[in-house]
């Protein structure tokens, strides 16, 4: 990266826990402000400027969510939280809240880093205003609408363009289940997941080269949808768990 | 006072007394008729009939006020001198004397027969009662169970509102909203009395007055224990006396209901159950908490052996690295099985509310494999996912949590390079999702027991490591979906097959047909 180090604000009461975030983001080019505590977040948030924001839902002050909400009231910093287990409607809250996206605790430093780096990608394309959407072999251009894979230009229904519109938007963060069916059916649909299943399959069919084991549209059970960022991410196939690849 | 009783005595009465005398003069008219229209002799046994329909319908009152009827009936109507009550004939007179007698025996008779009968329906109502009872103090699965059914059974046999409190506490907590309602705090603090300092030496109850006029008669339902809790009964507006007669009547009931709850040794179902309720909460309760504590220092020792591990300094340091890999992946294995610790824990305490939607069962299976990657890694994996599989409304990510442990016990029951083939099809209106090893199998008795909670094989118990707990939380994900999990092997050595299998609904799709080429 020839730009400037990126800045990241780490929000957690677990000592341990910022000590090693710290000693990872600093070995992959980061610099590193902590925070203990959610006041203490958004004091630091004011006062400094942030590449992107990583908070833990269990903090001692206030719950993760109503620091995520109150950084979100002023700032479109990328927003990462750190979660557990077993709370599926609790990171749809989060993410409807404003949260980017989020990694469930225990995670290791390798999907936390492939995490921010997609987050901070999307946030560099917003302000730079690129059109163009590549995951793997996959091309978006969302000015002039159209989609090729390996170069050969299809053919999408214009729901099925609007889905994958939507998904290229946020392209690499998960998209919720009710945040897809309101921009594509509207809201009356809200609650009607099987439309989006069955869409969802006409489009991998479409778009992936492989459609029972897809690496493009990828499904984050009880939440969403992501599309797979581009470059070597897509090719890894998201290993949840894989060791780092180190980038660095 | 005693003449307020035998007026209403004879209120009571009335009404039977005055139906008999309406018998008795119907009769008189036909057999008038009869004696002067077809010439009959006169006939005084024909009055035997009112008698004892007076007898077996009202009482005995009723049935001596028709024969004193009968007889002045015949003596004015029938016996010569006609309308007068005088008798000439001997003979007659002591016809009559006669009937007086036979009228009197019958009756005797018939009113006895109705008591007879009327208390062998009363026992037959008391035993059913008492037989509801004590089924239902047989199926009662904790304290609550007993008492409620302790405080229907009285409130039946009493026919009067009765609220049991178990403790002091009980009544102290529940100020006024119990059960039906209104027991006014008065009744409520003298509960909290009796049951907590035992004023009721004498154990004959207190009696207060509420607000609303109702007596209320509080005493602990038995003299000998206090584990069946404390009992209020609106007696109502009963004056004194009639207080005093309802309360050797709870006497008697209440003395009835504790032989009863002794002798069925309710007592001591009551603490066992009390016991057992609380040492399984307290377990509970610590699995979850230390699980919970365990998985903090768990974060951090994960995290840190993952930077570790990508760290540059490490980059040449085969060995060290060999270390941290190890560091990392035990940490997982531990994260896993705290996982499994406290997902038993929600599944025993308050049970698993799925989040049921739409859901399409390839997405479920792929991310279950993506899950178990690194695990599976050295197991060739064989996938086979129609194309056209209905989707299932079931909870995405309980399906896939039960996969996920089936997947373990697939790879840790088999030989690495092993295949394991996943597959999924719909038949009979079921989804079915099958994981398919090469590894151990199971025996005939193995079959049986590897869905019970902490199961262990004992032919791998030194071999492989595991709380015995994934497959019946598999099988507890899969029940809360409406479904349920078959293992199936030819036996040992000859791999496992699982199938979960879950019913699949018709998704109804109407509005979506707007979609056309662009």
């Amino acid at each position: 990266m020839n730009e400037p180090a990126p800045i990241v604000l780490v929000v957690d009461d677990e000592i341990q826990i910022r000590r090693f975030l710290r000693t990872g983001f600093e070995l992959n080019g980061f610099v590193v402000h902590e925070a203990g505590t959610g006041a203490e977040a958004i004091r630091s948030a004011t006062l400094r400027p942030i590449d992107l924001v990583i908070v833990d839902l269990g903090l001692p002050d206030m719950d993760g969510s109503e620091v995520v909400e109150r950084i979100r009231s002023w700032s479109s910093v990328p927003i990462i939280v750190l979660s557990v287990r077993s709370t599926e409607a609790e990171k749809v809250h989060l993410l409807e809240l404003g949260a980017d996206d989020y990694v469930v605790k225990p995670f290791g430093m390798a999907e936390l880093l492939a995490r921010v780096r997609v987050a901070l990608r999307r946030q560099m394309r917003a302000v730079s205003g690129e059109p163009t959407v590549k995951i793997g072999p996959l091309t978006i251009d969302l000015a002039t609408r159209a989609v090729t894979l390996n170069g050969a230009r299809l053919t999408l229904t214009p729901k099925e363009y609007r889905l994958l519109q939507v998904l290229a938007q946020h392209a690499g963060n998960v998209v919720t289940h009710q945040h897809l069916l309101k921009e594509v059916w509207g809201t009356i649909h809200v609650h009607d997941t099987h439309y989006l299943r069955i869409f969802v399959r006409k489009l991998r069919q479409k778009i992936e080269p492989h459609p029972d084991s897809p690496k493009i549209l990828v499904t984050e059970l009880g939440v969403g949808y992501r599309l797979a960022q581009s470059g070597s991410d897509a090719e890894n196939g998201a290993g949840a768990e894989a060791p780092a690849k180190s980038e660095s | 006072m005693q003449t307020s009783v035998k007026f209403h005595r004879i209120r009571m009465e009335l009404p039977g007394v005055c139906m008999t005398l309406g018998l008795v003069a119907i009769l008189t008219l036909v057999l008038f008729a009869m004696v002067w229209g077809l010439g009959l002799e006169h006939g005084s046994v024909v009055y035997l009939l009112p008698v004892v329909i007076a007898a077996t319908r009202w009482g005995i009152v009723q049935a001596i006020v028709a024969a004193v009827c009968g007889v002045l009936a015949s003596a004015f109507f029938f016996y010569p001198p006609l309308y007068s009550f005088r008798i000439t004939n001997p003979q007659e007179v002591l016809n009559l004397i006669l009937f007086i007698f036979v009228a009197i025996v019958v009756s005797q008779l018939a009113t006895q027969l109705k008591r007879q009968l009327e208390t062998a329906r009363q026992r037959e109502i008391d035993l059913r009662d008492l037989y509801a009872f004590s089924r239902r103090l047989a199926v009662a699965f904790d304290v609550s169970d007993i008492h409620a059914a302790i405080e229907d059974h009285l409130a039946t046999v009493m026919q009067r509102k009765v609220v049991l409190f178990a403790s002091a506490r009980d009544a102290f907590a529940s100020s006024g909203r119990r059960a039906g309602g209104a027991v006014p705090e008065q009744v409520l603090a003298e509960v909290v009395e009796v049951a907590s300092d035992r004023r009721d030496a004498d154990n004959s109850g207190v009696t207060v007055t509420a607000d609303s006029g109702d007596i209320w008669l509080i005493r602990a339902v038995s003299p000998k224990s206090s584990e069946f809790g404390v009992i209020a009964i609106n007696l109502g507006r009963e004056s004194r006396e009639g207080s005093d007669e309802m309360r050797i009547r709870v006497d008697a009931v209440l003395a009835d209901a504790t032989a009863t709850l002794e002798r069925l040794g309710v007592a001591h179902a009551i603490s066992e159950a009390r016991m057992r309720s609380q040492t399984e909460q307290l377990r509970e309760a610590l699995i979850g908490s230390v699980s919970h504590e365990l998985r903090t220092p768990l974060a951090s020792i994960l995290g840190a052996a993952t930077v570790l591990s990508a760290a540059p300094a490490l980059a040449n340091e085969k060995k060290l690295r060999a270390l941290v890999h190890d560091v990392r992946d035990e940490a997982e294995r531990l994260n896993n099985d705290i996982q499994n610790l406290l997902d038993a824990s929600r599944i025993s305490s308050d049970g698993v509310k799925p989040h049921i939607e739409w859901a399409d069962p390839a997405d479920i299976v792929n991310s279950a494999i993506e899950r178990c990657r690194n695990r599976m890694s050295d197991r060739r994996i064989a996938v086979n996912l129609p194309a056209d599989l209905p989707l299932i409304h079931v909870d995405p990510v309980l399906v896939q949590q039960a996969l996920v442990q089936i997947f373990d016990n697939a790879v840790k029951y088999s030989h690495s390079g092993s295949q394991i083939t996943v597959a999924a099809r719909a038949r009979d209106g079921r989804m079915i999702l099958s994981v398919s090893d090469q590894g151990a199998g199971l025996t005939a008795a193995e079959q049986s027991k590897i869905w019970d909670r902490f199961a262990r094989g004992e032919r791998h118990a030194a071999t492989t490591s595991g709380s015995g707990l994934g497959l019946w939380i598999a099988n507890a994900f899969i029940a809360v979906n409406g479904g349920k999990i078959n293992a199936i092997s030819e036996g040992p050595g000859l791999g496992t097959a699982m199938a979960i299998e879950l019913p699949v609904m018709q998704a109804t799709v109407t509005q979506m047909e707007d979609d056309t080429d662009e």
